[in-house]
């Protein structure tokens, strides 16, 4: 009986997060868009140009962009701070 | 006269002042290398004060926060301290709890809502955060006596824990416990990441050590593990509805690298608890600027949020600059 109650209870518990994203999904999807591209040069031009493109590449050109970018800083500081002679081993930052 | 500034946001179709952007990293980046917290929940407010629509706001922010996250878990190298197995399970989770809280902002955009929801939530998370702040500030020479009076005697109460099974057991933290409770945390602070666009790491820190039982320093590695996967997942999913402005997040985490550099030195030479007591003021002139926004005095609003947090910063390099001068008179005494 308590071997029931706990499959039970996981089932309802499993379905929960599910069902949440499920119904939600539904009822966003019709939020597409396109950006206007006239009067754009250089790299608004070719952001702007991937969005109305593709989404999908979009999302995955930024995701990996940020991470090149955040990268590419911890190392520009890390150089730099060096240079001028500050410890940088010890940095605490969460989040 | 700052019009010069001005750059064009290719995605959310608007002009935006630069130095606005870095200057809202930077105060981030001041805040969560001196706090040991990203402080990720003024960047939402901001950014949808000076005008970003809120899922944009929220993405971008997100995007921010991987990008910032990077370069954190380069600088601290606390990967090692990861519970793998742990941190695998807070993947699943942060992964689902942000698809979850991205949908719900996406479906409140459609129906006009996004906005006033998301500002309450806020003011919400914020006030209550704040006025707890303020409450522990005011009770600390209480408390300290009382746990003086626990450690000369008195037993601790055994931390109770929900025993729903199945019950998993991790080695590297050294703790069995329900698989819904890891979940359940997990779920929730990822959610909150998709939903305000913050990291969660207020929340999901303390839950690690004192609801899961996590030592204190694998939560700290969990946690920034947790981070970045929910953060490029945030990062990304944002990215497919549409709602990055890839050029914004680039300048606040310019912004906030040069400020995580001066806040983590300011942890150096800046002691005592009433800088907490500005944090808490802060925390709460945070949310009196969401609650402004939300009453359409916008440029009030943006006066609010900007000195609250920029004044912060400038008390933290005052006392950082006080703190340094203080060092080298001692040693120039010693010598």
């Amino acid at each position: 009986m308590k071997g029931l109650r706990v499959i039970i209870l996981n089932f309802f518990l499993l379905t929960i997060p599910m069902s949440l994203a499920w119904a939600a999904a539904e009822k966003a999807e019709a939020l597409e868009k396109k950006v206007s591209l006239a009067n754009l040069t250089g790299i608004n031009y070719f952001f702007a140009k991937l969005y109305n493109e593709n989404m999908w590449v979009y999302a995955i050109v930024v995701t990996v962009l940020m991470g090149a970018v955040g990268m590419l800083i911890a190392l520009v500081t890390d150089v730099f701070l060096k240079m001028i002679g500050m410890e940088v081993s010890k940095i605490e930052h969460h989040e | 006269m700052f019009d010069i500034f001005n750059v064009y946001m290719p995605i959310a179709e608007m002009q935006f002042n630069a130095l606005i952007l870095v200057a809202i990293g930077f105060s981030v980046g001041v805040l969560g290398g001196f706090f040991g917290v990203g402080g990720a929940w003024v960047v939402t407010p901001a950014l949808n004060i000076f005008g970003f629509p809120m899922a944009y706001a929220i993405g971008t922010d997100l995007a921010h926060i991987f990008g910032k996250s990077i370069v954190a878990t380069a600088k601290h190298r606390k990967m090692g301290n990861v519970d793998m197995k742990l941190g695998l399970m807070s993947i699943v989770g942060s992964v689902i709890g942000v698809e979850i809280g991205a949908q719900n902002v996406m479906w409140l955009t459609k129906i006009g809502l996004a906005g006033p929801v998301v500002r309450y939530t806020y003011m919400a998370l914020l006030f209550g955060l704040g006025f707890y702040m303020l409450y522990d500030y005011a009770t600390k020479d209480k408390r300290a006596a009382a746990q003086a009076a626990a450690r000369a005697g008195a037993s601790v109460p055994p931390r109770k824990s929900w025993n729903l099974p199945p019950m998993i057991h991790f080695p590297a933290s050294g703790i069995t416990i329900s698989f819904w409770t890891v979940t359940a945390v997990f779920l929730f602070t990822g959610w909150l990441s998709g939903f305000l666009g913050v990291g969660g790491g207020f929340i999901r820190m303390p839950a690690l050590i004192y609801l899961i039982g996590c030592p204190t320093a694998i939560a700290v590695g969990t946690d920034l593990f947790s981070v970045l996967f929910s953060g490029a997942y945030g990062c990304f999913t944002y990215g497919i509805k549409g709602r990055v402005e890839i050029i914004a997040a680039i300048l606040m985490l310019i912004g906030a690298s040069i400020g995580a550099q001066i806040g983590v030195t300011a942890v150096k030479y800046v002691r005592g608890y009433g800088i907490r007591l500005l944090f808490a003021i802060m925390i709460i002139l945070a949310g009196l600027s969401v609650a402004l926004k939300q009453f359409n005095m916008t440029l009030l609003a943006a006066w609010v949020v900007m000195s609250a947090a920029l004044g912060m910063c400038v008390v933290i390099m005052l006392k950082l600059w006080q703190g340094f001068k203080k060092e080298k008179a001692e040693k120039a005494g010693h010598h």
